[in-house]
C-alpha cells in the first residue's frame, strides 16, 4: 500500500477530506455471524476519483449505500469535511452534499426526464417549473457532455441514457461527494468512455467522485486512487500512479481462469437435444424458413455464441417449453417435447439456468430454502405428494448452499431479493444441477460470479458433463464459451450460421460469423 | 315525459354523484401514492354517523361535515401509519375498517335508542340552493370544483409530481430525498378527510338521517369509479355522475306512476351496480396503475 503523503501533481491542489469512513462494520440482523463489511476505513477528497474495485459481493454497493444514507451501519463512524454525521435517509445524505448513483436505475419510468428531475428538488409544493428545468437541463446536457432530451420519457429512453439521465438527477443537487455504483454496467465502452471524461470534468471543478467498479480497465482510465474489497474486508489502498494492473488483479481476485479446460473426448453418441428447422413462435417474420437446427450429445458441451437479441431468448424458451413453436420440432432424449409444457420438460431432467436470474430463475420474495426446491418440492423426500418435509428440505438447501459458497443469512427467513445477483445465481446452479441432469441449457451462467466460483462451475459443467450431461451453453461472453465447450455453434438472425471444434477455435472466425458473415467452412 | 322530470332526474343524479365523487377523488389521492383503501365504505358509514351527530349537537350542518371530514382523516391517519411504519397489509386493514364500521354503528343505533334509523333535525341540515327549476346542495358545486383542484394538483404541483413518484418508484423518490412513507401517510389522511366529507353529506345534507345502511355500496362503487377512470379526478367526476344518473333515474322510475306497476322497483334499484359493474369491467386492462400499488415500500 502506498503511503499518503507521496505526491502527484493532481492531488497538491486540492485534497480537503470530503467524505469518510472509519471502522464500518454491517451485518446481518440476527442470525449470521458473517460480516457483509468487516472495518472499513475509505475517503474521499475534493478534486479526486476514488475507485472501489472488488468483484461482485466485496462489499462495494453496501459501502456506498451506507455511505449515503441509504442502509444503516452496524458499527463505525462517517465523517463529512471531518465532522462526525449519522444518516438515517438518503434524504439526510443529500443535505450534507453527498449523492448516490444506484445500479438499478432508481427512475420513475412513466415520467419525463425533466419530470425525474423535478421529483427530487426542494421547491414549493404548489410550484411547477418544468420548463425551467427543462432549459436548465439543457445547460446541464451542454456543460457536461451528458446528451440527453429533458423533454422524453424515460421508459423510451435506452440503458445508456437512462444512466445519464440518473448522473443528471444527482447533479441538480450539487453535491460535493459523487457516489456512482457500477455506472458503466450499462454502457458501450464508448459511452463508458464518456463518462470517464465527464466525472474528470467534475472533479477538476472540486467534487470528490467515488467510482465503483470490478473492471481494471476502467481503474486505470479513470482513477487516482484505488481502494479494493474482498469479501467486505479492506485490501489496502493506494495511489493510481503506485500500482500496476498485476497488482491490483492479485489483490481483487487472488486467481484467474484458464484459457481452456482441458478434457477427454466425448464418450457418448446419443442425442440430448435435437432441434429442426425450428421457428419460435414471435419471430415467424424475422426468421429464415428454414429455421434453426443443431444437435446437442449427451456427454457434450455445445457453445452457442451469438449477438444478443439474434433469437437466443426464443430458442431457450422453445426448449423448455416456455414459447410454442411455430414451426419444426423438439426432441429431447429422442422424444418429441414440441409444444408440451414447461413442467414436461422439468420431469424429463431439463435444467435451465435463466439469464433473468431475478425475474425467471427465482420468485425473488420467497424465502431461501422454498426457492431451492422450486422444481423439486413436488416428489419425495421432501414432501409426500401433499406436505412439505421442513426438515430435508433444509438438509438439501443447507448442503446446497455449502457447495456452492452462497452466502445467505437464514435459509427460512432471508427473502431472496435481499441477495446479491452472484448469490442468487449459485443458488439457482445448485437447484438446476444436483440432480445431474440429462440435458442443461445454461444462459450466461457465470455472470455475477467471482474467478474462483467461475472456476468451480466450470469444473462443476465438466463433471457433469463426464456424466453425460450434454450442456447447451448460450452466452455473449466468447472467453467462457471458448473455454469451456466442445463445439461452439454462432446464432445469427435465428440461424445457426457456423459450427466448430471448441478446441483451438478461431476467436476471429467467430465475430466474423456474430457478426452475419456466412462461411462455406460452416457444418454441423 | 315533461320537463320537469328531466330537472328531476338531473338533479337527483347530481346529488348521488357528490359521495361517489369526493370518495372516489380521495381515494384517486392515495392511489397515486401507492396506497389502496379498500375500507371507503367504512368511511363512509362512520362519518355519516359522526357527522350526524355533530350537527345534531352542533346545531350546525358544517359542524356536521367537519366531525365527518375529521373522522375519515383519523382512519386515513391510521391506515396510513399502519401500512407504511407498521408495514401492514393493506387489504387486510381496509377490510377491517368496514367490519368494524359495520359494527359500530350498528350499535351505536341502537345505543342512541333509534335501531336502523336517527334522523338530523331540519335547522341542522345543509341548506340547498335554490334554482328555480329545484334546488341543489352547495356540495354538488365543492365536488366539481374539489375534483378539478385534485387533478390539477396531482398533474401540475410539484407535489402531485412527489405523489406520483412515491406510487411508481418509492425507492427512486427516497434515494432523491423524499419522505416516501410521511407523504403516504399525508395522502391516506386526506384521502380520508374527502371520504369523511362524502359520509358526512350522505346524513347532513342528502338524506337529513343515518341508518346503518346509508352507504348502500357507495365506498365500493367509488373503488370501481377509481379504476374506471385510471385515476384521472375529472374521469373520476363523471364515473361518479354516470352512476349517480342511474341512481337518480332508478329513484324516478320507482315513484313513476304507471311503470313502478311494470317492473318491480326492487331490479330498477339494481340498476347502478349492474352499470358500474359493466362500465369497469370495460375499464380493466385498459387503465395503468402505479407500480408501486400495495406494496408496503422497504429500504433493505
Amino acid at each position: 500500500m502506498a503511503e499518503q503523503t507521496a505526491i502527484s501533481p493532481r492531488r497538491a491542489v486540492q485534497n480537503q477530506v470530503l467524505l469518510e469512513a472509519r471502522g464500518i462494520s454491517k451485518g446481518f440482523p440476527g442470525v449470521w455471524e458473517h460480516l457483509i463489511l468487516d472495518h472499513i476505513d475509505f475517503d474521499v477528497r475534493a478534486g479526486e476519483v476514488h475507485s472501489l474495485l472488488g468483484e461482485n459481493g466485496a462489499g462495494k454497493t453496501v459501502i456506498a449505500n451506507i455511505l449515503s444514507g441509504y442502509y444503516g451501519k452496524t458499527a463505525g463512524e462517517i465523517r463529512v469535511k471531518g465532522k462526525a454525521v449519522s444518516f438515517t435517509s438518503p434524504r439526510e445524505g443529500l443535505a450534507h452534499g453527498i449523492a448516490m448513483v444506484h445500479q438499478e436505475l432508481m427512475l420513475v419510468p412513466a415520467f419525463t426526464v425533466a419530470q425525474n428531475v423535478m421529483v427530487g428538488l426542494k421547491a414549493p409544493n404548489l410550484s411547477f417549473h418544468l420548463q425551467q428545468v427543462e432549459k436548465k437541463l439543457d445547460e446541464l446536457t451542454a456543460h457536461y457532455g451528458l446528451q440527453v432530451d429533458p423533454r422524453a420519457r424515460v421508459e423510451d429512453l435506452s440503458a445508456g441514457e437512462q444512466q445519464r439521465v440518473e448522473i443528471l438527477k444527482v447533479l441538480f443537487h450539487e453535491p460535493e461527494v459523487l457516489l456512482l455504483d457500477e455506472p458503466t454496467s450499462l454502457l458501450t465502452p464508448q459511452e463508458a468512455d464518456q463518462l470517464f471524461v465527464v466525472l474528470r470534468g467534475m472533479a477538476d471543478e472540486g467534487k470528490g467522485i467515488v467510482f465503483i467498479t470490478h473492471k481494471m480497465r476502467e481503474v486505470f482510465a479513470v482513477s487516482d486512487r484505488v481502494t479494493v474489497l474482498k469479501l467486505g474486508k479492506m485490501q489496502g489502498t493506494c495511489y493510481i500512479s503506485e500500482t500496476t494492473e498485476d497488482e491490483l488483479t492479485r489483490r481483487t481476485f487472488g486467481e484467474t481462469v484458464p484459457d481452456y479446460m482441458e478434457r477427454p473426448p466425448v464418450k457418448f453418441k446419443e442425442n440430448a437435444l435435437e432441434v429442426q428447422h425450428l421457428v419460435p413462435k414471435g419471430l415467424e417474420d424475422k426468421a429464415n424458413t428454414a429455421g434453426l437446427s443443431f444437435a446437442l450429445h449427451k456427454g457434450e458441451i455445445l457453445g452457442l455464441a451469438g449477438v444478443a437479441g439474434n433469437g437466443q431468448s426464443e430458442l431457450i424458451e422453445c426448449i423448455t417449453g416456455l414459447r410454442p413453436a411455430a414451426k419444426g420440432e423438439i426432441l429431447i432424449l429422442d422424444r418429441n417435447m414440441t409444444d408440451c409444457l414447461p413442467r414436461a420438460f422439468i420431469e424429463l431432467g431439463v435444467a435451465h439456468i435463466p439469464e433473468r436470474r431475478r425475474e425467471v430463475g427465482m420468485v425473488e420474495q420467497m424465502f431461501v430454502a422454498e426457492n431451492v426446491v422450486l422444481k423439486d418440492y413436488r416428489t419425495p423426500p421432501f414432501s409426500n405428494h401433499t406436505v412439505l418435509n421442513h426438515k430435508e428440505i433444509t438438509r438439501h438447501t443447507e448442503a446446497i448452499v455449502t457447495r456452492f459458497n452462497a452466502l445467505v443469512p437464514d435459509l427460512w427467513k432471508t427473502e431472496c431479493r435481499i441477495l446479491s445477483g452472484g448469490n442468487i445465481q449459485r443458488l439457482i446452479l445448485g437447484r438446476e444441477t444436483w440432480r445431474k441432469p440429462p440435458v442443461i441449457i445454461a444462459s450466461h451462467p457465470t455472470e455475477g460470479l467471482d474467478a474462483k466460483a467461475i472456476r468451480h462451475t466450470w469444473e462443476l459443467f465438466l463433471e457433469l458433463r463426464e456424466n453425460g450431461s450434454g450442456i447447451l451453453l448460450i452466452s455473449e461472453d466468447l472467453d467462457e464459451i471458448m473455454s469451456l465447450s466442445d463445439r461452439i455453434g454462432v446464432i445469427f438472425e435465428s440461424a445457426i450460421v457456423g459450427m466448430v471444434e471448441g478446441k483451438g477455435a478461431d476467436r476471429e472466425q467467430l465475430g466474423h460469423w456474430m457478426a452475419g458473415g456466412h462461411s462455406p467452412a460452416a457444418t454441423a | 315525459m315533461e320537463l320537469a322530470h328531466v330537472w328531476g332526474i338531473l338533479f337527483i343524479s347530481l346529488h348521488a354523484m357528490v359521495p361517489i365523487t369526493l370518495a372516489a377523488i380521495g381515494e384517486t389521492i392515495e392511489e397515486s401514492a401507492g396506497l389502496f383503501n379498500i375500507g371507503l365504505e367504512g368511511i363512509l358509514l362512520l362519518s355519516a354517523l359522526t357527522g350526524a351527530l355533530g350537527a345534531e349537537a352542533s346545531g350546525s350542518a358544517t359542524i356536521g361535515l367537519l366531525a365527518g371530514m375529521g373522522t375519515g382523516a383519523l382512519i386515513g391517519l391510521l391506515f396510513g401509519v399502519i401500512n407504511t411504519y407498521l408495514k401492514g397489509s393493506q387489504l387486510i386493514t381496509g377490510v377491517g375498517i368496514n367490519l368494524f364500521a359495520f359494527g359500530f354503528v350498528a350499535l351505536l343505533l341502537i345505543l342512541l335508542g333509534a335501531p336502523g334509523f336517527h334522523s338530523v333535525p331540519r335547522d341542522a341540515q345543509i341548506q340547498l340552493i335554490p334554482l328555480g327549476v329545484g334546488s341543489l346542495s352547495p356540495l354538488v358545486f365543492v365536488t366539481v370544483i374539489l375534483a378539478i383542484a385534485v387533478w390539477w394538483l396531482l398533474n401540475r404541483t410539484q407535489l402531485g409530481l412527489k405523489i406520483k413518484a412515491v406510487g411508481e418508484n418509492p425507492a427512486a423518490a427516497d434515494v432523491a430525498g423524499i419522505r416516501v412513507n410521511a407523504l403516504r401517510v399525508g395522502t391516506a389522511i386526506a384521502a380520508g378527510m374527502l371520504a369523511g366529507l362524502a359520509g358526512a353529506y350522505l346524513s347532513v345534507d342528502w338524506f337529513g338521517a343515518v341508518t346503518k345502511e346509508i352507504t348502500a355500496g357507495r365506498g365500493f362503487i367509488a373503488l370501481a369509479t377509481v379504476v374506471f377512470s385510471g385515476l384521472n379526478p375529472l374521469l373520476a367526476l363523471l364515473g361518479g355522475f354516470i352512476f349517480g344518473f342511474f341512481d337518480g333515474f332508478a329513484t324516478w322510475i320507482s315513484t313513476y306512476p304507471g311503470i313502478k306497476k311494470i317492473i318491480p322497483w326492487q331490479f330498477v334499484a339494481m340498476a347502478p351496480y349492474v352499470v358500474t359493474l359493466l362500465v369497469v369491467a370495460g375499464a380493466i386492462g385498459r387503465v395503468r396503475f402505479p407500480k408501486g400499488l400495495g406494496v408496503p415500500y422497504l429500504r433493505e
